[in-house]
């Protein structure tokens, strides 16, 4: 059925002709089931919320039930969406000049959002670290050591070997592809490691933590924001990874390849600005 | 299995006093029913009338293929930007009829100087304040967020595809996406009316710390997640409209001749990709300082400051993302009932990207009473009267283009004409604003009110209704019922100008807004008057809200009974602005009648005819 279907139909292109609902060309179920993940998120966040403080509405454990059940179904959702959509017909469908170029365009418009989403916590902490400093009351930890300079590097180096793996597969070299892309993966996850370390060093060694006052709140907010992008960065090349191994793309078909590295590189930017204006910056005073 | 396992223990929470487990096997079982109810639905009311010509494949079966299901999987499978379109418009149209009985309420309260009737419903002053509050909160909130936004959406996932010859959204399943993720967004959102002992939000639209963030009740939490949930729909739908507009193109559309209505939502869009995820963190952070204490707001923390100009760093571009893409249907519909061209085309577009640019400077004329330095509120005075030329600019233009024309007074030209009056004392209220010393007067009274409202319900209503009339026939097949338009048109242009207006007048007799009462000494303050004019906002609400009534009966009943139309139901077929939208429409309904009938879109979105370009496919296939 596939390969005749999975084209035109009287110079109309249909979105989903292999799908669940099967047969149909513009009926799919993924992206309800999505948002039915993603939504559960919030309403799990709300449920948990309504089971706290000095006289909850219902039991603690709802909300955090009702989380993970939602994690479910958001990647069974997820899964049955990029499966249809770019997996199921790789090689016929996944945008040579059809998709691809709206593809990257959507990830450089994501990353533009991205900029904002960052953007709010920056201004934050430029608006009180213009302010008296050290902030009165609070005590700053100790900020820049080893820990975060290997950390740092760790996560220069993913970019690197992150770029090159993908060209190796411009260059269609596979194996060299591939073991580049599990490089990455480990050293994102050395870097998450490294940051749940740091965490565990203030929070239980120095008791510096999110209520600690003005500083508190910029250095989690920030560094939490940013390690949740670290953590669906790792996913995303998980991903990639996995359809790598099973003989996916090649020196014509990388769009996924390319997305994922322009996300990737610009989380380690995010990383080095945050390295220079929050440790470095909240250390030492000009 | 998960899904309605998950989203239940919402309701069975109330009796926190029985067993958990007894309530937890309750809930699973409850969403396993829940879950097979949904499933049979389905089935029976649709799979099996398809399932033949599921395997039948496209080859054999021409004409008659079904792209979609039938029934309710039909609306909650689809990926067909029309059908998202429909979804979107229907739920605007919901959260428009709660925002519109909340301000009745509100309105009606307003009417004596007491608190007598909010007080009644929720037993004592008190919580009359309260709900007062809360309607209020969820009045601003519902109009901009679950109407507004929505509504355009509703209209440009509709037709900027046909109109710039796309197959479809350049992400369809995205699409959908960014559309389910609204109707839980808008039950947290509400959340705290609904569900007992949450009280509702009374923050008002604005949040200002630090109310927002010591308030107690988890309305505002649940208030707040859904904003958050909201604002990630509109973020994902703004990346997809940018990358449909430029990389969709059919192939003889181009900058240049791109229509001015998907200028206005490319526009749009670039103002959500920067605007939204910026609210979207700061709400978290006032988030965590409600519940995790964290000082990102505090007043010895960020301070409440800090979150007046993120919101407004957002807000600002809000208005304007509400009001371009309607200004952009004022600029499509008015030129075709007045017989002439858009008068200056380039400058309508250039005018749209310097609101879109300049949008982004002027937050801070929300604030010039807080005591910001004087320098930087002095050159956002600047900036703020410099956006008002750009929309001079359209305004001359709207006008130039009716000046000498063939003027055609259909129900959608009335709303674009009214939109135009509205839109001229809204635009000129506001310059006034903008002037430092007049604002140091102004500010936070009924003048603002009145400001705001002449934009959104004046213009930003008027235009979606304009819409509305102008393509109904291609959304149902058939014409609405053209003296309840007028009526329609009518009722809403007087209630408008009487609640609007009185609410001016207001301003400047010193009213404040956001009061549930005004029982001030007569002496300090001409109370009569103060009276008098809230008695006719009232009066005009309530002229507006039979107005809405028609509306709705006009276009309900026209669905089913309307006379049906043809391709051409404004006789433009003959002059250059027949458009592309229509020439789409036009060829549906010729299919469906080559068809025997068959109503179901079968009609491609493309520029080319469809038969042409199956005869074509079919020649490629037999030189295979
Ligand atoms: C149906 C006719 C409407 C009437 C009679 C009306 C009336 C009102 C009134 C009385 C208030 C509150 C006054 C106060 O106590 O401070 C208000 C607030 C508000 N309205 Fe409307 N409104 C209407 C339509 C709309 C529409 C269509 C929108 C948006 C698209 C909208 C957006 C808002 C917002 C955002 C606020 C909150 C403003 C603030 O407090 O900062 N309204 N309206
Ligand atoms: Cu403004």
């Amino acid at each position: 059925m596939a390969t005749e279907e999975s084209d035109d139909h009287g110079g109309h292109h249909l979105p989903a002709v292999e799908d669940w609902p099967r047969g149909f060309g513009e009926a799919s179920w993924w992206p309800f089931v999505t948002a039915i993940g993603g939504a559960g998120f919030y309403i799990g966040a709300a449920l948990f919320l309504l089971g706290t403080g000095e006289q909850p509405l219902i039991g603690s454990m709802v909300g955090p039930a009702v989380f993970i059940a939602s994690t479910v179904v958001f990647l069974v959702g997820l899964y049955g969406w990029l499966y249809h959509a770019f997996i199921v017909d790789f090689w016929g469908g996944e945008a040579t000049e059809h998709g691809s170029p709206g593809l990257r365009m959507a990830m450089i418009l994501f990353l533009g959002t991205e900029v904002a989403t960052f953007g709010a916590g920056f201004i934050y902490y430029f608006f009180i670290r213009a302010g008296a400093w050290p902030p009165a009351g609070a005590e700053l930890p100790h900020l820049v050591g080893s820990l975060v300079l290997i950390n740092t590097a760790l996560l220069v180096a993913s970019s690197f070997t992150l770029h090159y793996a993908h060209v190796a597969l411009l260059n269609d070299n596979r194996s060299r592809f591939i073991g580049l892309l599990v490089a990455t993966l480990v050293l994102g996850t050395i870097f998450i490691g490294g940051q749940v370390y740091e965490y565990y060093e203030f929070i239980v060694g120095e008791n510096f933590t999110i209520t600690e006052g003005v500083f508190g709140s910029a250095f989690y907010g920030l560094t939490g924001l940013h390690g949740l992008h670290v953590t669906l960065g790792a996913v995303l090349i998980g991903i990639v990874l996995i359809r790598a191994l099973f003989g996916q793309y090649s020196s014509e078909r990388h769009t996924s390849v390319s997305t994922v590295s322009m996300y990737w590189h610009f989380v380690d930017v995010v990383w080095i600005f945050l390295v220079v204006v929050l440790y470095v910056g909240a250390e030492f005073t000009i | 299995m998960e899904i309605s396992g998950a989203l239940l223990p919402a309701i069975p929470a109330q009796g926190a006093g029985v067993g958990t487990s007894g309530q937890l096997a309750l809930t699973v079982l409850m969403g396993v029913f829940l879950v097979a109810v949904f499933l049979a639905l389905t089935r029976a009311e649709d799979w099996r009338t398809y399932t033949p010509l599921a395997g039948g494949g496209y080859g054999e079966s021409g004409h008659h293929v079904r792209h979609k299901p039938e029934g309710i999987t039909r609306w909650l499978t689809t990926v067909d930007h029309k059908d998202i379109g429909m979804l979107y418009g229907l739920y605007a149209i919901v959260a428009f009829v709660w925002g519109g009985l909340a301000v009745l309420l509100m309105r009606t309260e307003l009417f004596t100087p007491s608190m007598d009737v909010l007080g009644a419903v929720a037993g004592g002053t008190n919580a009359g304040n309260a709900l007062y509050n809360g309607l209020l909160t969820s009045h601003g909130i519902t109009m901009l967020f679950l109407f507004g936004t929505p509504i355009i959406a509703a209209f440009s996932n509709y037709f900027v595809p046909l109109l710039i010859g796309a197959d479809d959204m350049a992400f369809p399943r995205i699409n959908a996406i960014a559309f389910w993720l609204l109707p839980p967004g808008a039950l947290l959102i509400w959340a705290g009316f609904f569900v007992p002992g949450l009280a509702p939000a009374q923050t008002s639209w604005t949040m200002y710390t630090p109310l927002s963030a010591e308030q107690a009740g988890f309305g505002a939490d649940l208030m707040i997640l859904g904003l958050h949930l909201t604002g990630v729909s509109a973020t994902m739908g703004a990346i997809n409209f940018i990358a449909t507009i430029f990389t969709e193109r059919g192939k003889n559309v181009n900058w240049a001749n791109l229509d001015i209505f998907s200028w206005t939502i490319l526009t749009q869009s670039g103002l959500i990709l920067f605007a939204f995820p910026l609210l979207g963190s700061a709400l978290i952070m006032l988030l965590l300082d409600r519940n995790f204490g964290t000082a990102f707001f505090a007043v010895d923390g960020g301070s409440p400051i800090l979150w007046q100009h993120l919101f407004w760093f957002f807000g600002h571009p809000e208005v304007y993302i509400l009001v371009l893409p309607p200004m952009g249907i004022v600029s499509y519909v008015l030129p075709r009932f007045s017989g002439r061209k858009l008068f200056g085309f380039k400058f309508v577009v250039y005018s749209t990207l310097a609101i879109g640019v300049l949008s982004f400077g002027v937050w801070a004329h929300h604030m010039f009473s807080t005591g910001i330095d004087p320098r930087i509120r002095a050159s956002f005075m600047a900036v703020s009267l410099a956006i008002a030329i750009p929309s001079a600019v359209k305004t001359f233009n709207w006008i130039t283009t009716m000046w000498n024309g063939k003027l055609r007074l259909t129900a959608p030209m009335l709303f674009c004409i009214g939109f135009i009056s509205n839109f001229i004392i809204g635009g000129v209220t506001g310059v006034f604003l903008a002037a430092i010393p007049i604002d140091l007067v102004l500010h936070d009274t009924y003048y603002v009110v009145g400001h705001f409202h002449y934009i959104v319900m004046g213009a930003i209503a008027f235009a979606v209704f304009a819409g509305l009339y102008y393509w109904y026939p291609i959304f149902t097949g058939r014409m609405y019922q053209r003296s309840l338009a007028k009526w329609h048109f009518w009722s809403t242009m007087i209630g408008t100008n009487l609640t609007f207006f009185a609410m001016l007048l207001l301003g400047y007799n010193e009213m404040p807004r956001r009061y549930s009462t005004y029982a001030f000494n007569a002496d300090w303050a001409p109370l009569q008057t103060v009276e008098l004019l809230h008695q006719a906002a009232t009066l005009g609400a309530f002229i507006l809200a039979f107005g809405q009534i028609i509306w709705l009966v006009n276009f309900v009943q026209s669905w089913y009974e309307g006379p049906e139309v043809d391709g051409d139901p404004w006789g433009l077929r003959d002059t250059s602005l027949y458009g592309r939208e229509f020439e789409w429409h036009e060829r549906r309904l010729q299919t469906a009648v080559t068809d025997g009938g068959e109503e179901d879109e079968v009609a491609t979105d493309g520029g080319v005819d469809e038969t042409a370009a199956e005869e074509a496919v079919a020649d490629e296939q037999s030189d295979e």
